[in-house]
């Protein structure tokens, strides 16, 4: 379709809309011919990210994270439990990521769906290798007590890049957890719990996400949006810690990527922690006069 | 909890810090009885959801989203007089499909994810004030799903939800006959106390009886109506309607307000 010397604007929007509805594919690759994209980003652009916590009063820990459209939020309880029989010095950290109805229509309510699954287990293993919490913090008596963080993490508007959002939610929402005093008295051997004296946990890391399509086996995009998962052959996520060191690296089959292709992700990766740990700093920082 | 495998295992169980902690709380202060909490309501917020609102008032924050209308399942063939104003016969009529849930952090003690009786209890209330005002008729053998999301509880969480769910049909723009408004009440334990208007978290849990009623403020119809409790005797109950609408009617230009902005949010964006 090109443009003949005096564009008719009525043409070209019916035929723009035509096309989007008919072949996305081709709408999308026109754009990233140019090296850009729809919404006017470049490939290697993150959306506008913005984050807000501590707004749940309910929850020992909360946080929101807001992606461009994408938004999640993420509230952390914490109780007590014994500690595991296999690790009587640890404490559990148990992340649960849910997907509901309300923030797309491709999901049901009911038990969680296949994605809401693999976010949670992606999220369990960030956890788990990053160390973003020594579980051994966590515990109060060997053997007897220790904390379980339960950290719920609700999506509330789904337009793609959901792992990235979930990670910084979660880690945005651990520095803002308190955690009360706890004694064991020698008499009774219960806990007393002092409400009034509270403490922040200990984050050793700053796992940071990056989240990639690729679209025709070659192109790669950072943080797609919910048409450009769709549309993309293959997704890429890259989770860095502050001293550059890979904690996770999850992809889930689709096309294949080279030695050097993947060297780049993970060079945007860090610079996108970087970023990120800017912003946490900012908002750490606005929360300190309690 | 042992047999879910599609959730991370945690501990086989757990308890809240609070039941060890050594002081007690503050009773809740005492406080004109018709007061109602200052509400922010906005609409048209999620990208993804056909019509959505959020709404704050005190402590409580609901989020609510509207999606459809899409075919509905399980069509049955019906015939029979149409209805006036063009509708369909009533057995093709519309469905609202309601979905009430509670986030896990959203109240004092943390709750699993499959809600279970409370959950679905309050989604079929949901249901059954939100369906006298909207024109189903004129959706034959579709549904639409309205789906509420409880973030925190501080107070008169179902009212919270109804009101949130009639903002998120308007912004759906779906057709209705008016806004549907609700309001939550409850009654301390005692001789002859008064029904508080709006009542807090710590106010609804020391309650001998709550109750919450559902207004169409214009038509001036109730839609809904659920109670439970000792509330003493029947004019008691009487009375606490009669403010549970007072209140109701109070809250309805809050509500016009946020819907006109949505419209001229959705305006000024939209130029073409």
């Amino acid at each position: 379709i090109g443009f003949q010397r005096k564009p008719n604007i009525w043409k070209v929007i019916f035929e723009t809309e035509f096309i989007i509805t008919v072949e996305p594919l081709e709408y999308y690759r026109r754009f990233l011919k140019e090296n850009c994209r729809p919404d006017g980003r470049e490939l290697g652009e993150f959306r506008t990210t913005t984050v807000n916590i501590g707004s749940i009063s309910t929850a020992d820990g909360s946080a929101l994270v807001k992606l461009g459209n994408t938004t999640v939020i993420c509230g952390i309880k914490a109780e007590f439990a014994a500690p595991p029989t296999d690790a009587p010095d640890k404490g559990y950290v148990v992340p649960n990521v849910d997907l509901p109805p309300l923030c797309s229509s491709r999901f049901r309510s009911g038990p969680p769906g296949e994605e809401a699954q693999v976010a949670s287990q992606f999220i369990a293993d960030v956890i788990e290798n990053s160390q973003i919490i020594q579980k051994e913090d966590l515990c109060i008596s060997p053997g007897k007590l220790a904390w379980v963080l339960y950290c719920d993490l609700i999506c509330l508007d789904y337009d793609g890049n959901i792992l990235d959002a979930c990670t910084f939610a979660l880690l945005a929402a651990l520095k803002n957890v308190q955690l009360p005093e706890v004694t064991i008295s020698e008499e009774t051997a219960l806990a007393e719990v002092n409400l009034k004296k509270k403490s922040f946990l200990n984050i050793r890391t700053h796992p940071v996400a990056t989240s990639f399509a690729v679209f025709d086996d070659t192109l790669l995009i950072v943080d797609p949006t919910g048409e450009e998962e769709h549309l993309a052959t293959g997704t890429l996520t890259v989770v860095m810690d502050e001293e550059g060191k890979l904690c996770c690296l999850h992809k889930p089959g689709g096309s294949g990527l080279t030695g050097a292709k993947l060297q780049d992700c993970m060079s945007r990766a860090v610079t996108r922690h970087k970023e990120v740990k800017k912003l946490m700093d900012e908002v750490v920082k606005s929360m300190k006069p309690k | 909890m042992p047999g879910d495998h599609r959730r991370i295992r945690g501990p086989e169980e757990s308890q809240p810090p609070q039941l060890y902690a050594a002081d007690e709380e503050e009773a809740p202060a005492a406080r004109d009885p018709t007061r109602l909490r200052p509400v922010y309501a906005r609409a048209g917020l999620l990208s993804q959801a056909k019509g959505s609102a959020y709404l704050e008032a005190g402590g409580t924050k609901v989020l609510c989203a509207v999606s459809g209308p899409r075919q509905a399942e399980g069509g049955e063939r019906g015939g029979g007089p149409a209805g006036a104003g063009g509708e369909a016969p009533a057995a093709l009529r519309g469905r609202l499909l309601c979905d009430f849930r509670r986030a896990p952090f959203a109240g004092r003690r943390r709750r699993a994810p499959p809600g279970g009786g409370e959950e679905r209890e309050l989604a079929l209330a949901l249901q059954e004030a939100l369906e006298p005002a909207v024109r189903l008729g004129r959706y034959p053998r579709a549904q639409l799903e309205v789906s509420a999301l409880l973030l925190e509880d501080g107070g008169s969480a179902l009212a919270a939800a109804l009101t949130a769910a009639a903002l998120a049909l308007a912004d759906a723009g779906v057709e209705m006959y008016d806004l549907v408004v609700g309001c939550g009440l409850s009654r301390a334990p005692g001789p002859a106390p008064t029904w508080l208007l709006d009542p807090t978290r710590l106010e609804e849990e020391r309650a001998a009886a709550g109750l919450t009623v559902a207004l169409m403020p214009v038509l001036n119809q109730v839609a809904g109506l659920l109670g439970s409790g000792e509330g003493g005797p029947t004019e008691s109950w009487a009375e606490a309607v009669r403010l549970g609408l007072e209140g109701c009617q109070r809250l309805y230009p809050v509500l016009q307000q946020c819907l006109v902005r949505a419209a001229r949010r959705r305006d000024a964006a939209a130029p073409l």
